[in-house]
C-alpha cells in the first residue's frame, strides 16, 4: 500500500508527488491521459523576459525527478469515486481500487462551454482541445479558423496555433445571453484583458491600458474601438463583433457574425458570414473538483477562483482528514503556481505523517511563501482579482476550521 | 437571439435550451428535478460539458442559491465505467 495516492499527473500532482517522495513517503500517481504532464504538455509561449516556456520540457523534468524518487506513475487510469473507509481513502479506478491514508487531488480544470447554434458540428472544438491536438498530438485542426471568446487562454493558444502555421482569421465575442453572460459584454471583456495588456502585442491595447482602467474612458475607448479590431499577432481581435451561429452542412463552413454595441447588443442588419473550416470556443476554465465533491468536501462559490472550489487552507489541506488539494482545483492560475502549490501540499502531507524531522515546519512555511512569490511575479493572471479570491478562501478557512481544537490546526503564516 | 431555444445545451442527451427553460418554468424545478425531467447532465460525459450552462439556467429559476452549495449534486461514478468495474467483478 502506498502512503499517498496523487490523482492527476500534471504540474501540481507531479510536484506534490516529488515533495512527498523526497520526504521518504511511498507515492502512487494516477492520471487519465496516456502520459504524465497534464496541461503542461500543451504549453509553449514566450515570457515577457524573452525566455521560452516549454511545457513538454517542464513535464519531462518533473517526470524524471519523480521516477528517480521511485514514484509509481500509472497512466490511462480514470478515477470514478473517492471515499473514506476505516481511516483509509479508497480510490476507485477503472483498473481496480487503490487504498492509502493520504490522497492529493490535483485534477486541474475543465473548460466553460459557450453553447451557440451549430456548436455540435464537426470542426467545432474548445480552445483547449485545439491546443492538445496541435501541441500534444501534432494534428492540424484546420486551415483557417475563428475563435469565439476573448480571454487570456484564447490568446495563449492563438499564439501556439500560429506557431504551428495554422491561420486564425479573427477572434470575436459570443453573442451576449443568459449563458455567455460577461463573455458577451465588450466592456467586461475589455476590463479583463487590460490586466494582461503589458503583454499585448498591439500598441493600442498597451497604450490604452494605462488610462483605460477608468470606467468612463473605457466606454469611450469601446465606442471608438476600430470596427475591424486591433491585431493580436496579426489576427484581428474584434470586441465589437459577436458570433450568432456556426454554419455548415456536415462540417464547419463558416460563422455568422454581427456587429454589436459597447454593451453587446446586436446591431440589426449587420450580419456577415465569414468562412472558416474550424471554430474554437474559448469560455475560460473552471476548477474540476468532482472527486472532492463525491468525497464529501464542503465547497464555496468564489468567482475570482473560477467557480466552486473545495474548502482548503493555504497549506493545501481540506477539512477531510488525509485529503489534500493542489493546482487548478483550488482556483484557476498558471502551471507555475500549480507546481508551487503541489510542493506545498506534498510537504503538508509529510508533516501530517510526521516526516521531515525538525525542519518540516520551516520547509512548509517556505513553500507557502513561495506560492505567494510566484503569484506576485506571474506575467499573466487568468483572473485579475485572483488575490481577492485567495483571501476569501483563507478567511473562510480561518473562520471555519483554524480555531477548532484540532491538534494540528494550521498556524497563520505571515 | 432568434433561435436561442434550439441551441443544444446537453450534447450527450441532446437537450435544448428551450426544453430546459420550458421545463424549469412549468414545474418550478429544483436542480435535481430539472435534470431528471430532461436528462440534461445525465449523459456519457457526466455533465462535464453542460454543467456550467445548466447552473446558469438554474440561477434564473432558483434565485439566491447559497455560495456554499453546488446546484447540481455530483454523484459517483464520475466517469463512464462498466457494470463489471463498479461491481468489482472483473
Amino acid at each position: 500500500m502506498s502512503d499517498v495516492i496523487v490523482i492527476g499527473g500534471g504540474p501540481a500532482g507531479l510536484a506534490g508527488a516529488i515533495a512527498c517522495a523526497s520526504s521518504g513517503l511511498n507515492v502512487t500517481i494516477v492520471d487519465e491521459f496516456i502520459k504524465p504532464g497534464g496541461r503542461l504538455l500543451g504549453q509553449l509561449h514566450q515570457e515577457p523576459s524573452g525566455e521560452w516556456w516549454n511545457g513538454i520540457k517542464e513535464s519531462e523534468r518533473l517526470h524524471q525527478e519523480a521516477r528517480k524518487l521511485s514514484v509509481d506513475i500509472r497512466c490511462g487510469v480514470s478515477v470514478y469515486n473517492l471515499e473514506k473507509e476505516n481511516h483509509l481513502w479508497n480510490v476507485y479506478t477503472n483498473s481496480g481500487t487503490l487504498t492509502a491514508p493520504f490522497v492529493l487531488v490535483a485534477t486541474g480544470a475543465a473548460e466553460y462551454p459557450i453553447p451557440l447554434p451549430g456548436w455540435t458540428l464537426p470542426g467545432v472544438m474548445s480552445i483547449g482541445a485545439a491546443q492538445v491536438m496541435t501541441n500534444v498530438h501534432r494534428v492540424q485542426v484546420g486551415k483557417k479558423g475563428i475563435i469565439i471568446g476573448a480571454n487570456i487562454l484564447a490568446f495563449a493558444i492563438l499564439n501556439e496555433l500560429q506557431l504551428a502555421g495554422i491561420t486564425v482569421d479573427r477572434i470575436v465575442l459570443p453573442e451576449r445571453n443568459q449563458i455567455s453572460q460577461k463573455a458577451g459584454e465588450p466592456e467586461e471583456v475589455m476590463k479583463s484583458l487590460l490586466n494582461a495588456a503589458h503583454l499585448a502585442p498591439s500598441p493600442l491595447l498597451r497604450f490604452g491600458s494605462r488610462f483605460m482602467r477608468r470606467d468612463w474612458i473605457r466606454k469611450i475607448g469601446l465606442n471608438f474601438y476600430p470596427k475591424n479590431g486591433v491585431k493580436v499577432n496579426g489576427t484581428p481581435l474584434q470586441l465589437r463583433k459577436a458570433a450568432i451561429e456556426i454554419i455548415g452542412k456536415d462540417h464547419v463552413e463558416g460563422v455568422r457574425i454581427a456587429d454589436i454595441d459597447a454593451n453587446g447588443t446586436i446591431i440589426a442588419g449587420s450580419e456577415t458570414i465569414y468562412e472558416a473550416d474550424f471554430v474554437c470556443i474559448a469560455g475560460g476554465l473552471y476548477p474540476l473538483a468532482e472527486l472532492t465533491a463525491v468525497a464529501g468536501c464542503p465547497f464555496q462559490y468564489i468567482p475570482e477562483l473560477g467557480g466552486h472550489v473545495p474548502h482548503h487552507s493555504e497549506t493545501m489541506e481540506t477539512p477531510l482528514e488525509g485529503l489534500f488539494v493542489a493546482g487548478n482545483i483550488t482556483g484557476i492560475e498558471s502551471g507555475k503556481i500549480a507546481m508551487a502549490q503541489g510542493t506545498t501540499a506534498g510537504l503538508s502531507i509529510a508533516k501530517h505523517v510526521g516526516k521531515g524531522a525538525g525542519t518540516i515546519d520551516e520547509q512548509l512555511q517556505q513553500a507557502v511563501k513561495n506560492v505567494r512569490t510566484v503569484r506576485q511575479h506571474a506575467a499573466i493572471q487568468f483572473n485579475p482579482e485572483i488575490n481577492s479570491g485567495r483571501s476569501k478562501m483563507n478567511q473562510l478557512w480561518d473562520d471555519l476550521y483554524a480555531n477548532n481544537n484540532r491538534e494540528d490546526s494550521p498556524k497563520k503564516i505571515v | 437571439m432568434a433561435n436561442m431555444g434550439e441551441i443544444v445545451i446537453c450534447r450527450c442527451e441532446e437537450v435544448t435550451y428551450g426544453q430546459l427553460q420550458a421545463t424549469a418554468e412549468e414545474h418550478k424545478c429544483t436542480a435535481r428535478e430539472l435534470k431528471l425531467r430532461t436528462r440534461a447532465g445525465m449523459g456519457f460525459c457526466g455533465g462535464r460539458t453542460c454543467r456550467p450552462s445548466l447552473d446558469r439556467i438554474l440561477e434564473s429559476v432558483i434565485p439566491n442559491i447559497a455560495p456554499g452549495e453546488i446546484p447540481l449534486k455530483y454523484q459517483p461514478p464520475i466517469r463512464p465505467v462498466t457494470f463489471g468495474t463498479v461491481g468489482e467483478n472483473q
